[in-house]
């Protein structure tokens, strides 16, 4: 699903956040991106969304080199991955509802259909009750939640998740991933990129680490 | 969605929409930024009101200068129609003989009426414009020559100077009299008039797109962490565009709207002084109102420009926004 072949990114042209990057991801599998910050989670991540391009080497997803989209191509092909972000980046105007919904309006999915597929992933995780209210007055955790189901509702073959529980307390973090198992196990392919050792290591799933930019550990879990 | 570039089976199933959906996917997009958009506007309506005002005061110029030159024009072509050609007959010719030159320059090509003036009519006409009634009464005989006013069949001033020469070959006719100069600088100044309501129009044209420009950068900066999160999830440019665009087309639609009011009051406010002096010249001149057709144009070139500004800003500031 994923393939990083000798990958390299340096911004500046000096500092370098990745070099000679070289794994594989396969599909319906979960893996944990791990590493002290600043390691070059967030900029694996980003060369994966296509928010930046290697500076060397290829980025492969879905067996399409990514760095030769065209740059019209590249919304349709982040439609495909959904991503899960550390300060969920939510819309604090519109409402829960709303917020999960805007994937579906960006693609112009019919509004009945889009409601049935909104509420299908709020109740995923648990906010269906929330649906009216606006982000400002859920929880911390309650907000990761809404910005998982926006990050799932339109089904994506590929969920990305930075630090998804960086700002959660314990049980609130393990939840969290307990969703992202939850959605691996009917097929999607999940990479979670986090520095909560703990939990991760509780967790048992192939664990990628970073050390200033290198991959310095890939481990298999039996 | 020939473009979707990395199908998974899984993906592919779930967003590959046909041609039919996709078409009212975007028409209903267009429904819901144009209404959003303008409510965003109302949610601010003094902030909208100034915008608004300002792309109208820019409007108002031009299109009054307009508006005045257009109603110029009428008037040059009543002018024109009234251009005369006096023909003086030579001095001593009887009335007789002066009824038949009348004939002949009627008979002219090119010639639409004549009015023979005799010499007694010619002086009682002197007397009464001067009022120097006593003086002439004094002269000995009459000293003014019978004229033939002669309306030409062309206005155009070169035919018109042709058809003078012409005139003059008629036996009996001392000298063919025509004063087209004011007429002519009428002409220029129209002509002068039109290129300044042009550059005015282009210099405020530019001016509606800053104003429109700027209030949209402001509003992509308001919106910025929108923006950068629908990018991240997989929005085109052009969807992230169109609430801006719709704005702005509100914000020139509105402005177009205020040019309009203003335009309506200024003339009313205007036309009482303004037909008293045209009457004072003699001449019937009214202040011209915008009828539908003006309205139209008026309210059309708003809504671009506002459209346009928007669009110019809106690309200049989205090329800026990258999402973290």
């Amino acid at each position: 699903m994923i393939a990083f072949e000798h990958v390299g990114k340096r911004y500046g042209g000096r500092f370098e956040a990745l070099a000679n990057i070289d794994f594989r991801v396969r599909r319906g599998e979960m893996v944990f991106l791990t590493g002290h910050s600043g390691a070059g989670k967030s900029s694996l991540l980003r060369l994966i969304m296509r928010l930046e391009r290697p500076s060397r080497g290829k980025v492969r997803v879905a067996g399409h080199d990514i760095d030769r989209l065209h740059h019209s191509q590249i919304p349709f092909y982040r439609r495909q991955i959904g991503v899960v972000f550390q300060d969920h980046q939510l819309l604090f105007d519109r409402s829960i509802f709303h917020n999960v919904a805007l994937p579906l309006e960006i693609q112009g999915v019919e509004h009945r259909e889009a409601a049935r597929r909104v509420r299908a992933s709020l109740d995923k995780v648990g906010l269906l009750h929330r649906e009216g209210a606006l982000p400002i007055e859920l929880s911390g955790g309650e907000q990761q939640r809404v910005g998982i189901a926006r990050a799932v509702v339109n089904k994506p073959a590929l969920l990305l998740a930075d630090e998804p529980t960086g700002n959660l307390d314990p049980q609130l973090s393990a939840d969290i991933m307990t969703l992202f198992e939850d959605f691996n196990r009917i097929g999607t392919t999940v990479m979670v990129a986090s520095h909560d050792l703990a939990l991760i290591a509780r967790l048992r799933h192939r664990t990628l680490r970073l050390h200033d930019g290198r991959l310095v550990a890939d481990e298999e879990v039996a | 969605m020939s473009r979707d570039p990395s199908p998974s089976p899984r993906g592919a199933r779930t967003h590959r929409p046909t041609g039919g959906v996709r078409w009212r996917a975007w028409a209903r997009h267009h429904r819901t930024m144009a209404v959003d958009s303008g409510r965003r506007l109302l949610r601010r309506p003094l902030g909208s009101l100034m915008t608004m005002l300002a792309i109208a005061i820019a409007l108002v110029l031009p299109a009054g200068l307009w508006l005045t030159l257009d109603s110029a024009r009428l008037l040059d072509a009543e002018l024109e129609e009234s251009a005369t050609l006096t023909a003086y007959l030579e001095i001593g010719i009887a009335e007789g003989e002066a009824g038949r030159i009348e004939e002949a320059l009627a008979a002219q090509a090119g010639v639409a009426g004549t009015r023979l003036i005799t010499a007694a009519e010619g002086m009682a006409e002197f007397q009464q414009a001067l009022g120097l009634r006593d003086a002439l009464m004094r002269l000995e005989g009459n000293p003014l020559p019978a004229s033939v006013v002669v309306r030409p069949g062309d206005p155009d001033p070169e035919a018109v100077r042709g058809l003078a020469e012409a005139l003059e070959g008629v036996p009996g006719v001392d000298e063919v009299r025509l004063d087209l100069a004011w007429l002519e600088r009428l002409r220029h100044l129209a002509e002068l008039g039109q290129r300044v309501t042009l550059a005015l129009g282009v210099l405020f044209g530019l001016g509606v797109l800053l104003v429109v420009g700027n209030t949209i950068r402001l509003a992509v900066e308001n919106r910025r962490q929108e923006i950068e999160v629908v990018t991240l999830i997989g929005a085109t440019h052009a969807f992230v565009r169109r609430p801006f665009l719709y704005s702005g087309a509100w914000f020139g639609l509105g402005g177009g709207l205020l040019a309009w009011g203003l335009l309506t009051l200024g003339s009313d406010w205007l036309s009482a002084p303004v037909s008293a002096l045209a009457a004072s010249y003699g001449a019937s001149f009214h202040l011209p109102r915008l009828g539908p057709e003006g309205s139209t144009i008026l309210l059309g070139c708003s809504t671009l420009l506002g459209w346009l500004g928007a669009w110019i800003a809106v690309n200049r500031h989205l090329a800026e926004i990258r999402p973290r």
